[in-house]
């Protein structure tokens, strides 16, 4: 019998208990989504039944097309508002934090040091601390119930600047020089030698600042009370506490709300989980 | 270098200290302006509002302070000192946020290193095609807003309604109707039941975040390493034990910190799972400030209670600053 090695990615299938405990754990993890979409397809009679069924006895797309219809609740107002404040502040975030990053990584000027230390120092800030003032701030505006409320006070990104402060230092400065030497000026440099070397970093951060944004809760439910300037989390929400007792309505509302934004943060899985080992950023 | 070269250069950079002055100039004064506006003065103003018995539904002087929204000095503080049965309802719901708060992370800090660790063991030790799909898998609640998975949570623990009660009901050949969101009297070990709860959906929903973390820690780790303990004879939990976790303990440090500074501001999950209750058992810090702040317009003293929460966090951050400076090597 030849034991020639087998190359570690061509080697067979060897079963271990690992497989038990992660498919397993897969059902579980996945129980929750499961049991929000198939009691979407339920009838009202059919979810205040007791015991519970897991699959729908009757199957109905009446929820749906309640949920679509009502005019309490236009989706397509509520996905147009998280659309326009994460797309805002994916683009302003990620314009502050390379353009200061690249100049913190690459430039000396006075109070550099101290103007770092403070923009590190508001990394350990929790935000809470600011969220009073900054209600008072943008009530003083007159911003309340404006969508800007989550946009203006979100130009800066302490943790944005940080990290692209350490991919800019990897840049070349004869890359910068040459450019110089050709007669960039200082904002061409910026656009067109250091943009592009930032690349992977704008992608991997940037999906990540948009979900962070999509997925916001406090902040907007502390600016945004009327209701349709909301932004789906907390119109999720409401819905919920006015359906109380029709769970059928709130987990089609559910579904519409979570599963189409969730596919397409599947599809950039890859970005967002190298952003949050790169980081170790949370929420 | 030549005269000429020389010249060259000079001629090449005339002007140029000058435009980076002006650019440094066009970007760093913006900067500056903004944080000032944005960060440093709320920062400031939330430490004043802590010393003013302050409310914006009365008036006052400059940013309304003084008037009808008098200086009241350290009496928050002291305030929060108070610790007899007859304290103010404020006073109570303070000692309960700050104490759900540590037991709240207590509780899924542990938890969520006992689930993960091994789970990114455990994926990195199957096939390699199905290693992505494992991961997918758990990583999915985390791109979930947190207040969907309150929502799904909630009709989860529903006492009548329920699956997690349909399934127990099963296995146990009766009805049961247990009110895991809402009955008060249910306490174990001290920890309301509601919360074990909570703790539950929140780690079904953070574990994806230290799974991704572990499992390139795990990637990292040289094959030289693993394959020198495989060829001593050890087996799989020994690797476990012995070489991996201890190889990894500077990222497990990193994760308990990060994890214990979220778990300290949780507060979307609670606030639509129980919105606090049953009878105030899970009002963790941040909701509490919330209430006071929003709901009942106490922003003085809801800013002191930030302070505390504020040294809460920023405790633990220093350790993690600590944890960052220092380079470690296998």
């Amino acid at each position: 019998m030849t034991t020639t090695s087998i190359p570690r990615h061509r080697r067979k299938f060897r079963f271990n208990f690992a497989y038990i405990f992660l498919t397993f754990g897969s059902l579980i993890s996945l129980l929750p989504f499961v049991w929000m979409i198939l009691s979407s397809f339920k009838t009202l009679r059919e979810v205040r039944q007791i015991p519970p069924t897991l699959f729908p006895e009757e199957f109905t797309l009446d929820n749906y097309d309640k949920v679509l219809t009502d005019e309490d609740l236009p989706l397509g107002i509520f996905y147009r508002n998280s659309a326009i404040v994460a797309l805002a502040n994916v683009v302003q975030v990620l314009f502050t934090s390379s353009l200061f990053g690249y100049i913190f990584a690459k430039f000396d000027f006075k109070g550099k040091r101290a103007l770092f230390w403070f923009i590190l120092s508001l990394m350990m800030i929790p935000q809470q601390i600011t969220m009073i003032p900054g209600y008072l701030i943008l009530a003083k505006l007159g911003l309340i119930n404006n969508l800007l409320a989550l946009i203006i006070p979100a130009g800066i990104d302490a943790f944005g600047i940080f990290l692209f402060r350490q991919f800019a230092h990897s840049i070349p400065n004869e890359l910068l020089d040459a450019a110089r030497v050709d007669g960039a000026s200082e904002f061409q440099i910026y656009g067109r030698v250091v943009l592009p070397q930032l690349g992977p970093a704008l992608a991997t951060f940037g999906m990540l600042t948009f979900m962070f944004n999509w997925n916001a809760y406090l902040w907007p439910l502390i600016v945004l009370t009327e209701k349709n300037v909301r932004t789906l989390p907390i119109i999720l929400t409401w819905f919920s506490n006015q359906m109380v007792d029709k769970t059928n309505l709130t987990m089609a509302a559910s579904v519409l709300v979570i599963l189409p934004v969730l596919f397409v943060f599947l599809l950039v899985q890859r970005w967002i989980v190298e952003g949050i080992t790169l980081s170790g950023m949370k929420g | 270098m030549t005269k000429s070269v020389r010249f060259f250069w000079r001629r090449a950079f005339r002007g140029r200290d000058a435009a980076k002055k002006r650019f440094l100039a066009g970007t760093i004064s913006p900067l500056v302006l903004y944080m000032a506006f944005w960060t440093l003065f709320p920062l400031v103003w939330g430490l004043a509002l802590a010393f003013f018995d302050y409310s914006p539904r009365r008036a006052g002087g400059f940013l309304g302070f003084g008037g009808g929204n008098p200086f009241v000095g350290l009496q928050h503080f002291q305030n929060m000192m108070d610790f007899s049965s007859g304290a103010a309802l404020e006073v109570q719901q303070f000692h309960i946020g700050i104490k759900m708060t540590i037991v709240f992370a207590a509780l899924v800090v542990p938890l969520n290193m006992l689930v993960t660790l091994p789970l990114a063991f455990m994926i990195e030790s199957v096939h390699k095609r199905l290693r992505g799909l494992f991961r997918t898998i758990f990583f999915l609640p985390v791109l979930a807003p947190s207040v969907g998975v309150a929502i799904m949570w909630g009709f989860i623990f529903h006492p009548q309604r329920g699956l997690l009660n349909a399934i127990i009901g099963k296995f146990a050949g009766k009805l049961i109707g247990i009110n895991w969101l809402g009955d008060p009297n249910i306490v174990i070990g001290g920890i309301p039941i509601a919360l074990f709860a909570i703790v539950i959906a929140y780690i079904w929903q953070d574990l994806g975040y230290n799974m991704v973390i572990f499992i390139a820690a795990l990637q990292a780790i040289p094959d030289n390493i693993k394959d020198a303990a495989k060829i001593d004879g050890a087996n799989r939990w020994q690797m476990f034990t012995r070489i991996i976790v201890p190889l990894m303990s500077p990222t497990i440090m990193l994760a308990v910190v990060l994890t214990m500074i979220s778990a300290f501001q949780v507060f979307d999950i609670i606030q639509v799972m129980t919105d606090g209750g049953p009878n105030d058992q899970t009002q963790v810090l941040l909701l509490n400030i919330y209430n006071y702040a929003f709901r009942y317009q106490k922003m003085g003293w809801a800013a002191a209670v930030s302070i505390v929460m504020f040294l809460l966090v920023i405790s633990v951050s220093l350790v993690q600053t600590r944890l960052l400076r220092t380079e470690w090597e296998y």
